[in-house]
């Protein structure tokens, strides 16, 4: 279908100048799906949460009563007036730490799932839209990913690449984030392969060949819009299976490197002290929770929204 | 047709029937005023275009309208109110005393279960008979809708069964309890003409033998006029004319009802004669839109006078059981919407644009039994074999089929979406290469698509100038500025504003996105412009001013056609040379005005037949086709369409492919028979 001149051909760079309206497109939709959810329970309580995390992750650091790597306190102190959630092995306050660690996780997190989806929708949407042989392959080759669990995929990833002399160039941060990538790539291909198989037989697809526009304009310019409720879909679910994916790296100590403040990591250092201050490990563990709780409600009542009849005129 | 009316109470009695559908996006008005009466052993066709309250007014006798919709009026069945009754004695009434057919048997059974078993059920449940009984009543109800080896039929899946064959099944199942109102929702619409022709000939047949009311719902006014006795017109949710079928069709007594008439290609003319068609300007009065105090077709009527702006007109009588809702019924003139205007006649000559040689193109390949080994067990599809045809400059090529027969696939293949196996293509003495990808600018700019379903073909998240304009520059090479100004003048010249360029597709009606789509085929130079299906999904006062569009292009810039569709009546209305496809074989080919007279090939014969005509008093004809489309697995022995010739000659039909023969005196008529043409002239013309 793909043939070396339209490939070469002249016109793919439309594809960026032309793009501009989607994408406002799709900001305003994001827009109206937040005021939509307030209308449904789960959003309602989802919401909040949300806000309460994006507003740690943006000024945590400033927000906390102290810094999250000083010694301020005695060691292992139970939760007072003035440690409010107490503090670690070390004498730091938890409570700041937890603040200020909500940055990293969220960024992370989201950083990953947005990579995953982005790396998943060109390899997918690409091979749905060659098909045959190479499609074959690729999807093989996807399958292939996809049999390892993904955390030991994700161990992999960093502990054979990360650990490499070209790695330690990239900060740990960085790692993750393709880590979480390259993990959820294969999933995410195989539904946005199968959307565009769909979609590649309409007629508008047919006549835009006919037109002669090359491949990567089709499939970028004229397919992709139209994925954008599936794409909403795999972002929603995603988001939290990465929150979920960071802190587990990071409790085994292959994330973000101490002494940040990283809930896995915490959770993971507190491990040993778990029956002497529970609260160490239960203040991080909380805050872990409630985000995924959050963004999944928050996510639901999105999606149950967007299926909610408009304000009607019912007698 | 029973001329005697017999003088006793209506079966079921709609009076005055108004149906409001409360819905998110706002007020729909599906039926705002609809009066009429079904009688015992009549049949009442209900007929309007889409959007007009026809299957609403079937669904609120039905009873399943209660609930959030408002139902107002009077639905009286054997003098009880259906808008009053309770659910359940509306569920006793359903299936035992009123039964429904819908459009798509498919959809109507049970895909996981035998068609016996759920014919039985029906009869099992209402009329509380034992499993034995019960057999015999459904085996009794197989045969009386004629299908073929009623005691084994039930035996069998759906999907073992044709779409004609199904829906005898459905009818079977209306028929278990001996209802006394049968509604027919579009029975036919999905089904192939000549699977069509017979369904109809089992609905006459029925209105004989059961004591049923019969309402029959049909967008199509030439299905209508073959199986009605009474005929009720609606629009906008109003019935506007009523009477018996034949003073229907001979002194229609409104405009609208006029204008339906004259838009319908019709196949046959008694004087050979092709008509032009004429389009009704506008779209139908949305049902959105609150009643206002006036004539709803005002806007669209060429007779509208001051009169109709201000009065809502109520029904007139107009004797004969005729009635009308227009002001002026009187004088609802014969050529109101444009004289019978024969059609220009090309001559034969005409320089050949496209021509192919041996066009093949079949779909998977030989699967054998365990992947790489063993027998080959599973057949490709052979969707096209060995199609020769030309395309001649300034003519247009109909092509003409039923489902099945191959011609999207030769559309697909000439435009280069699906590569073909083997055979030649040229374009003006050029090869063209298998695949779109692979011609040139010029080329793919000489031959454009218009495609079947409108909506469809039109990115829905992009709005409609991105198509045109990307036309505009691709193919004719014209700068940014210039293509927004020759797109605005294309979209003029479809008769849409350019005000539209901005607007998305899901904002335009059906009509109006096809044109868009035209615009977009127009926008190159386009030598060729293959029409595929391109008016099926239209309404019939719709498809006129799609087919003019493409007329008055035809004759400005001398471009050719490929024009293909199932309606042999469009087909032979746009067509200067047809091309008759059947199970991806070559039937017949040549001029138009040859190829539709005999001596013709017997499927041309059969189609021909069974092409419905508006016009009650139209013959019946005899010709009809058994059994289904063969599947496209097989490679045929002998000629392709031995299975269902009625004029099969003998053994030689499934032994040796047919020859070509030169039919008539025009050497470009080829039929592909066993049967000489002169023998066929004479069978044909007896």
């Amino acid at each position: 279908m793909m043939t070396s001149n339209t490939i070469k051909g002249r016109d793919w760079t439309a594809v960026f100048r032309t793009g501009g309206s989607g994408i406002t497109t799709s900001v305003r939709a994001l827009k109206n799906q937040f005021m939509l959810a307030f209308r449904t329970p789960a959003g309602r309580i989802g919401l909040p949460i949300v806000l309460i995390h994006l507003t740690l992750a943006l000024f945590g650091t400033w927000l906390a009563p102290y810094d999250a790597t000083d010694f301020v306190g005695p060691q292992l102190d139970a939760p007072s007036w003035q440690f409010l959630m107490g503090t670690d092995v070390f004498g730091r306050d938890i409570l700041s730490r937890v603040m200020s660690g909500a940055g990293s996780i969220i960024g992370i997190s989201a950083a990953g799932a947005l990579l995953g989806i982005a790396l998943g929708t060109i390899v997918g949407m690409g091979s749905g839209y060659k098909g045959g042989k190479t499609d074959e392959v690729i999807m093989r080759i996807m399958d292939g990913l996809m049999s390892f669990p993904s955390l030991l995929m994700a161990l992999l990833v960093l502990t054979i690449f990360a650990s490499s002399e070209i790695g330690q160039r990239l900060p740990q941060e960085g790692w993750v984030i393709l880590t979480i990538g390259i993990v959820f790539m294969p999933p995410i291909s195989r539904v946005m392969r199968s959307t565009t198989l769909a979609l590649k037989t309409q007629e508008f697809v047919q006549s835009a060949r006919m037109r002669g526009e090359p491949a990567p304009y089709i499939i970028f310019r004229e397919i992709l819009p139209n994925t954008w409720s599936v794409l909403a879909v795999e972002l929603s679910v995603r988001l939290s299976y990465a929150i979920l994916l960071a802190s587990s790296l990071g409790f085994l100590g292959l994330g973000v490197q101490p002494p940040s403040p990283d809930w896995g990591l915490m959770i993971s250092e507190s491990r040993r002290y778990i029956v002497a201050a529970p609260w160490v490990a239960l203040a991080p563990a909380f805050a872990v929770a409630s985000l995924i709780i959050g963004v999944n409600l928050l996510t639901d009542g999105i999606r149950q929204a967007s299926r909610l009849p408009q304000k009607g005129t019912y007698p | 047709m029973n001329e005697k009316q017999p003088e006793v109470a209506p079966l079921v009695q709609v009076d005055h029937l108004t149906v409001t559908f409360y819905t998110p996006t706002g007020v729909v008005h599906a039926v705002r005023d609809a009066s009429f009466e079904i009688l015992r052993s009549q049949v009442l066709g209900l007929v309007g275009e889409s959007g007009c309250g026809k299957s609403t007014a079937a669904f609120a006798i039905m009873g399943y309208l209660q609930g959030v919709n408002r139902v107002d009026g009077y639905i009286s069945f054997e003098g009880k109110d259906i808008t009053k009754m309770s659910a359940s004695e509306i569920r006793r009434l359903r299936g035992d005393r009123i039964a429904m057919v819908y459009q798509d048997p498919a959809t109507s059974l049970n895909p996981s279960m035998r068609v016996g078993p759920q014919v039985e059920e029906v009869i099992r449940t209402n009329l509380r008979l034992g499993s034995e009984q019960a057999h015999e009543r459904a085996v009794g109800l197989f045969e009386s809708v004629g299908l073929a080896d009623p005691e084994n039929i039930g035996r069998r899946y759906p999907h073992e069964l044709s779409g004609g064959m199904q829906q005898r099944i459905v009818i079977a199942m209306a028929l278990a309890c001996d209802p006394d109102l049968l509604i027919m929702d579009e029975p036919t619409t999905g089904l192939d003409v000549t699977t069509e022709a017979t369904i109809l000939d089992l609905v006459v047949d029925l209105k004989r033998r059961v004591r049923a009311g019969i309402l029959f719902v049909s967008h199509n006014l030439g299905v209508i006029a073959r199986v009605a006795d009474r005929v009720a017109v609606m629009y906008a949710g109003q019935v506007i004319e009523q009477a018996p079928a034949r003073e229907l069709f001979k002194n229609t007594h409104h405009p609208y009802t006029a204008g339906l008439l004259s838009c319908v290609p019709r196949p046959i003319s008694e004087d050979e004669v092709t008509t032009k068609l004429t389009s009704i300007p506008g779209v139908v009065y949305e049902a959105s839109k609150d009643d206002i105090d006036a004539c709803l077709f005002a806007s669209r009527c060429p007779m509208v006078q001051d009169q109709c702006q201000e009065k809502a007109p109520e029904m007139f009588n107009a004797g004969h059981g005729h009635e009308s809702r227009c002001f002026f019924w009187r004088d609802v003139p014969k050529g109101l919407w444009g004289k019978e205007i024969p059609r220009e006649e090309i001559g034969h000559e005409g320089t050949s644009v496209l021509s192919a040689k041996n066009l093949r193109k079949f779909y998977g390949r030989w699967q054998r039994k365990y992947l790489f080994f063993g027998p080959q067990v599973k057949p490709p599809v052979r969707a096209l074999v060995d199609a020769d045809f030309d395309v001649k400059s300034g003519r247009t090529l109909g092509v003409v089929g039923e489902s099945g027969s191959g011609k999207t696939t030769m559309a697909r293949t000439v435009a280069g979406l699906t590569p073909r196996n083997r055979g030649e293509l040229q374009l003006r003495g050029d090869d063209l290469a298998p695949e779109v990808e692979e011609r040139s600018r010029q080329q793919r700019d000489a031959l454009r698509m218009v495609f079947q379903n409108p909506t469809a073909s039109l990115n829905p998240q992009l709005p409609i100038s991105h198509a045109i304009l990307r036309s505009l520059r691709k193919l004719a090479g014209l700068s940014r500025r210039e293509s927004r100004e020759r797109a605005a003048e294309l979209l003029q010249a479809v008769g849409l504003d350019p005000g539209y360029l901005e607007r998305l597709p899901g904002e335009l009606s059906g009509g109006e996105q096809q044109r868009v789509a035209l615009a977009g085929a127009f926008a190159g130079n386009a030598e060729i412009i293959l029409a595929d299906e391109a008016v099926s999904s239209l309404d019939v006062s719709v498809q006129a001013q799609v087919l003019d569009l493409l007329g008055k292009h035809q004759r400005e810039e001398g471009t050719s056609y490929i024009f293909i569709s199932h309606d042999l009546g469009v087909v032979r209305y746009v067509s200067d040379d047809i091309l008759v496809l059947y199970a991806g074989h070559v039937a017949e080919s040549g001029p138009a005005d040859c190829v539709l007279k005999p001596p013709m090939h017997p499927y041309t014969e059969a189609l021909l037949s069974a092409a419905p005509v508006p016009d009650p008093d139209a013959k019946p004809t005899s010709i009809r086709l058994p059994g289904a489309v063969p599947t496209l697995l097989e490679r045929f022995q002998g000629c392709f369409f031995a299975g269902r010739c009625p004029r099969k000659i003998g053994p030689i039909c499934d032994q040796s492919p047919p020859p070509p023969r030169i039919g008539s005196d025009d050497s470009d008529h080829i039929i592909y028979c066993h049967i000489t043409a002169d023998e066929l002239k004479t069978i044909q013309q007896s």
